[in-house]
């Protein structure tokens, strides 16, 4: 029984990992432009993809393919914030316009990866040299090990970009307060572009893992993932990126765990009520503030 | 200090609503005809079934998003626990098809109290919830006892299909949807559900009960879609939880609404109806891409006419307002 509470302990950390970076990079969209990116699981299904072209057709290692995941999601994440937000902002409602707008934008996504690749499960048959690790009692497999890793590597640099550097303190003025951010000169438009960028850049880099740690996927398994990435922010609190971190970590233990206890299937429906019930107590999230106007 | 309305404006008011009710009357008569001929005529049932199933559709969920401010983006789950309601009576409990159908509308009802809590949310804080509670209902269902929902395999409703009986069920319902829908618009509840979208602080301060129109709005536009469920569980013969939860019936929903324009009698109508021949149109000649297709229509939409066909007209000739319903 501790194995298995162990075993599910350190699984929900890796996996939690993965959902705290879908849940900040949500959460740096809302935060700075107050778009709910309904589209983001197929946008991680889509980095997904990448790594698994690049492997089939060049033999390409996944962690290799994570810079080019990050820089090509970073170039399209720029031109659709050009393409697609400022034409919204004109619009009666632009919160409500924008989860509509990302709502077609995950269909079209979802049904261009269905054209490439088809409707099969995919995996990426490529396996580390000790296939599994102990760690304590425990046995992980290595690639979940380096995925940990890589997702620590990955969410320090953002947080070494969000709190040291002048982009990343301007994106974090803006989540707070975008008309006193305009007044003081910061250009919010190039601002916004790169918060979509660096966005799209996460997510790309979040499919890749996924594709590490997860044993496949598919066109249709990005819902999941957008479904798991709202939960996390909502438990975080809506544009709150050191608390959709905490919540990511905390949803995938609380999910692992649930699977240890329970069926599959009420496991599922606790990540909803966990939803459902943290926003109708706590609509400000779990580890959030009521956020400054 | 009101001053009483002049003579003139009132003779001009009543000449407006005169022009409205003439035109309510004959978009009415006109679809009615339409739709009534459609069997005799030997056109395609299938598509005018689903047109008058979306038509509705969209008419209901005018009521939460147009009238009253809120975007359920789990609207399917009414839909769903509709169809499921029809199948469950009909199939194991032995109720008449017609008995069952009201039951059913009366469960979306009863499902619309229960997320009544819900209501105190709003923008996307309520479309988030709405949503998961869809999925909530959804995997609630398919995890019922294997007796009673048909688990995965869902339901067969067998040999009780009457495609012409579930058609013109269709259209009646339909016609209720738009009646309703007439009405409310002009309605005391109708006033005060805008006004309560538009500036709810200032609405209580007026003296409207804010929770409770908001309620009677919620409850009402839960009823239809639970009907529309139900008639197609009747049309199709099968109930499973991954088609009648599908997140699609809310996006077509949805997007036919909006593509017609929000807060109008007509916009769901000529959305839904508009929508409708493009997926068809699509479907025929794209079959492959048909999915794609419908995900940039979207964003097309909501780029270039949020308003919606009937809002954008409105917009520019705000005039016309009075006399189109």
């Amino acid at each position: 029984m501790t194995a298995l509470v162990l075993n599910g302990l350190v699984n929900g950390i890796i996996v939690g990992g993965l959902y705290a970076l879908l849940g900040l990079s949500l959460s740096l969209l809302y935060g700075v432009l107050r778009v709910v990116n309904f589209a983001h699981g197929e946008l991680v299904i889509g980095g997904s993809f990448v790594a698994y072209m690049l492997f089939r057709a060049l033999g390409l290692p996944p962690l290799y393919s994570l810079p080019v995941a990050a820089v090509s999601f970073f170039a399209a994440g720029w031109c659709a914030y050009y393409l697609l937000i400022p034409r919204l902002s004109r619009s009666d409602d632009p919160e409500t316009m924008s989860f509509l707008l990302m709502y077609g934008l995950s269909i079209a996504l979802a049904a261009t990866l269905l054209l490439l690749f088809g409707a099969d499960s995919r995996s990426i048959d490529y396996s580390f040299n000790p296939i599994s690790v102990a760690i304590g009692p425990v046995n992980v497999s290595t690639a979940r090990v380096v995925a940990l890793a890589v997702t620590i590597v990955i969410t320090a640099a953002m947080g070494w970009f969000l709190f040291r550097t002048l982009p990343g303190k301007a994106l974090r003025a803006a989540t707070m307060n975008r008309e006193a951010t305009q007044i003081i000169g910061i250009n919010v438009v190039r601002l916004s572009a790169l918060a979509f960028a660096l966005a799209f850049a996460i997510a790309g880099m979040t499919g890749v893992l996924i594709a590490l740690v997860f044993p496949a996927f598919s066109p249709f398994s990005g819902g999941e993932y957008s479904i798991i990435g709202f939960i996390v922010i909502v438990l975080g609190g809506l544009g709150n990126p050191v608390g959709a971190l905490i919540a990511g970590v905390f949803y995938g233990v609380a999910e692992q765990m649930a699977t240890v206890f329970l069926p599959q299937a009420l496991a599922q429906i606790v990540g909803f009520a966990l939803l459902v019930g943290t926003i109708l107590v706590r609509p400000t999230g779990l580890f959030g503030f009521r956020a400054l106007r | 200090m009101t001053k009483p309305p002049s003579p003139l404006a009132l003779a001009d008011r009543e000449h407006g609503d005169r022009i409205y009710r003439r035109l309510a009357v004959l978009l009415g008569a006109a679809v009615s005809i339409y739709f009534v001929s459609v069997p005799l005529l030997g056109l395609n049932v299938a598509f005018h079934f689903y047109m008058m199933l979306w038509v509705t559709m969209a008419t209901a969920f005018n009521i939460t998003s147009g009238f009253s401010g809120y975007m359920p983006f789990g609207y399917v789950a009414f839909y769903g626990v509709g169809a499921f309601t029809t199948a469950v009576l009909v199939k194991k409990a032995g109720f008449a098809m017609f008995v069952a159908l009201p039951v059913a509308g009366l469960a979306g009802v009863l499902l619309s109290l229960l997320f009544a809590p819900t209501l105190r949310l709003s923008g996307i804080y309520f479309a988030i919830v709405s949503f998961a509670l869809a999925g909530i209902c959804r995997l609630t269902i398919a995890n019922l006892p294997e007796e009673i929902t048909g688990g995965s395999f869902g339901l067969q409703l067998g040999s009780r299909a009457q495609p012409i009986f579930a058609f013109y069920t269709m259209m009646a319902v339909m016609l209720a949807a738009l009646l309703g829908v007439l009405w409310l618009s002009r309605s005391r509840l109708g006033k005060a559900l805008r006004a309560v979208r538009d500036d709810a602080d200032a609405a209580d301060m007026m003296g409207v009960n804010v929770g409770w129109v908001r309620l009677q709005g919620w409850m009402l536009a839960a009823f239809f879609p639970a009907l529309c469920g139900g008639v197609e569980a009747w049309y199709t013969n099968v109930v499973d939880t991954e088609t009648a939860f599908n997140t699609l019936i809310t996006a077509k929903t949805v997007i036919y609404a909006v593509a017609g324009g929000l807060g109008t009698v007509t916009g769901p109508v000529v959305g839904a109806i508009a929508m409708s021949w493009l997926d068809e149109l699509i479907w025929r000649r794209f079959p492959l891409i048909n999915l794609l297709l419908l995900g940039v229509a979207v964003m097309l939409l909501v780029l270039f006419l949020p308003r919606g066909l009937v809002g954008t007209i409105l917009r520019a000739r705000p005039q016309w307002r009075r006399y189109i319903p």
